[in-house]
């Protein structure tokens, strides 16, 4: 488990006090953590917390209202979302966004053209393409259009496109949500092999046990704050964080 | 299958070009307003058909094309080339300049906005001296249906092949994501204000080179003609009718709703619009997917091709 020997490694990513309001809701309040090259970073809180708002912020699908994002120590503010995947930020989304009227293999061959290897032939971004659905297991659907997938190939594709782009830091967002234990499974396994791979990979999940049994560390939000941070055993132990989750005790 | 069709498409290409020194000159006055709408057609499938915006500023492109090549050549004598470069420029820097606001607005938003295009610069257009306000400018007469017409069809062959390259292409695959889903395209390192500008300012050319043409054959031109919006109607509809994001669809679009519409227009004058209506009612429920898609699959899937395309317009 090389992902768990801290001390001298070199931060990739950071927030600083990052803040994001909508109108009178802060959505993500004075967050600040650092994201260490080659580790999984788990992001776990109860719905509304601020999960995927944070994730929007690093990929630049929206700007913080305050505070300051660092990725290898230079700021991202004001950075299009498409400079960000050029300089290796990768995400999937909640909600899945294939290409619905293009083949599967189209779909992550436009990851690889736009990718961090920009200016790509055609013929190499589809050979890489057809790597990465072999990589998710999704190799035999390659001609298949995109919006014929079932759910969890889809989670699958939307992995291969996010991989295609070859990020140096991955941000997943619920990729196991709706599949079976033994689904579960196959993707952990998977995004060990990622990571593996070279890749820093952020993962917001909610399925405790998958997450405890992949992330080196544990970030938990509430209402938009950061409320605690540190390995899954103590947090998963944290008495806010239970309280997070499960509503205070009574009596 | 591939080679045949490219096979077939220069045959038609060799057999349009010998139609001035063949056909009747009516044929070639018809041939030419049929090339033309074929490139912009195929202009308007560049933004609409790979981009996916539908555009309704098509029109104002193909509007500044004219009053660029005309006023080039009345006030400033200066030659047809010259002029359609003028013309061209202007509308490429028009679609420029409104794409960066305007294509920062999806949907239906984009599509109202660009609408109201054609009736502004029509009405800046009739209050400028240079044009001519709102009485027109009277080109140079020139006798040559024989140029005009290798002309518009030099102009639809470019069109395609740059659709053609547009399909192959970083740049049209970035273009399909973008109308795919263009939050997604984003995030995967595609820069979609660009891409969204280049495809806009692409159509404006081609739009603009037409309108160009179009002027110094027709020696007349006036705000109301130059601004048509209904002009815009018939490129989408064309488009779409052959098949909007396919390499050869709008061309066929054009091809054969021009020949459907002369044929109405000469025999039937009445009632020639309504059954214009009919066909494209028709058209857009059994072949949603355009002319191109419905010839591809249709030998395979027979008549349940239609029952499946009425299926999925949800009628």
């Amino acid at each position: 488990m090389s992902g768990r020997d801290a001390g001298e490694r070199t931060v990739l990513f950071e927030a600083r006090h990052v803040t994001r309001r909508f109108g009178g809701l802060v959505a993500v309040s004075d967050v600040s953590y650092r994201h260490n090259q080659g580790e999984i970073l788990g992001l776990i809180g109860p719905n509304g917390a601020g999960k995927t708002t944070l994730i929007n912020l690093i990929s630049g699908t929206l700007e913080p209202t305050g505070g300051e994002l660092l990725f290898e120590g230079r700021p991202l503010k004001g950075m299009a979302p498409y400079r960000r995947a050029h300089l290796g930020i990768g995400r999937t989304f909640q909600l899945m966004k294939p290409f619905p009227g293009l083949s599967v293999l189209d779909n992550v061959t436009a990851g690889a053209l736009f990718g961090r290897q920009p200016e790509l032939a055609m013929a190499k971004a589809r050979d890489l393409a057809a790597h990465w659905l072999e990589f998710v297991g999704l190799g035999e659907k390659a001609s298949q259009p995109a919006d014929a997938l079932g759910g969890p190939d889809r989670k699958r594709l939307e992995l291969a496109k996010a991989l295609a782009l070859q990020p140096r830091l991955l941000l997943l967002d619920e990729v196991m949500a709706g599949l079976n234990a033994v689904e579960i499974d196959e993707v952990v396994a998977l995004i060990q092999r990622i990571r593996d791979g070279g890749t820093t990979i952020l993962v917001i999940e909610h399925v405790v046990k998958a997450i405890r049994k992949l992330s080196d560390r544990l970030l938990v939000l509430q209402y938009g704050q950061l409320i605690a941070e540190g390995t899954a055993e103590s947090v998963l132990e944290d008495p806010a964080v239970i309280e997070a989750y499960l509503g205070r005790r009574r009596g | 299958m591939r080679a045949l069709v490219w096979v077939l498409a220069a045959a038609a290409v060799a057999a349009l070009a010998i139609v001035p020194f063949t056909l009747s000159p009516v044929m070639v006055q018809f041939g030419i307003s049929m090339l033309l709408f074929a490139v912009l057609a195929q202009g308007w499938n560049i933004i609409g058909g790979f981009t996916g915006y539908a555009s309704f500023g098509n029109s104002v492109f193909f509007g500044l094309g004219t009053y660029g090549t005309a006023v080039a050549m009345v006030q400033f004598h200066l030659s047809f080339a010259l002029g359609l470069v003028i013309g061209a420029a202007v509308a490429v820097a028009f679609a420029v300049l409104i794409g960066l606001p305007v294509l920062r607005l999806r949907g239906h938003y984009f599509a109202i906005t660009t609408l109201a295009l054609s009736e502004a610069v029509a009405a800046i257009i009739s209050n400028l001296d240079i044009a001519g306000r709102n009485q027109g400018l009277i080109l140079p007469l020139i006798r040559g249906d024989t140029m005009f017409y290798e002309l518009s069809l030099g102009l639809m062959v470019l069109a395609t092949l740059t659709v053609l390259w547009l399909a192959r292409s970083r740049f049209g695959f970035g273009l399909i994501a973008i109308r795919e889903r263009e939050d997604a395209a984003e995030v995967m390192g595609i820069p979609t204000t660009r891409y969204k500008v280049m495809a806009f300012a692409l159509a404006a050319l081609f739009s603009a080179l037409a309108g160009g043409i179009q002027a110094y054959y027709l020696t007349f031109i006036d705000p109301a003609s130059a601004f048509d919006l209904s002009l815009n109607v018939r490129m989408i509809i064309m488009a779409v009718f052959g098949g909007a994001g396919t390499v050869l669809g709008p061309v066929i679009g054009a091809f054969l709703l021009s020949g459907v519409s002369e044929v109405l227009a000469s025999y039937i004058t009445g009632v020639a619009s309504l059954f214009f209506g009919l066909v494209i009612i028709a058209a857009v429920l059994f072949t949603p997917k355009g002319v191109i898609d419905a010839a591809r699959r249709l030998p395979r899937r027979g008549l349940a091709y239609f029952l499946d395309a009425v299926r999925e317009t949800r009628l």
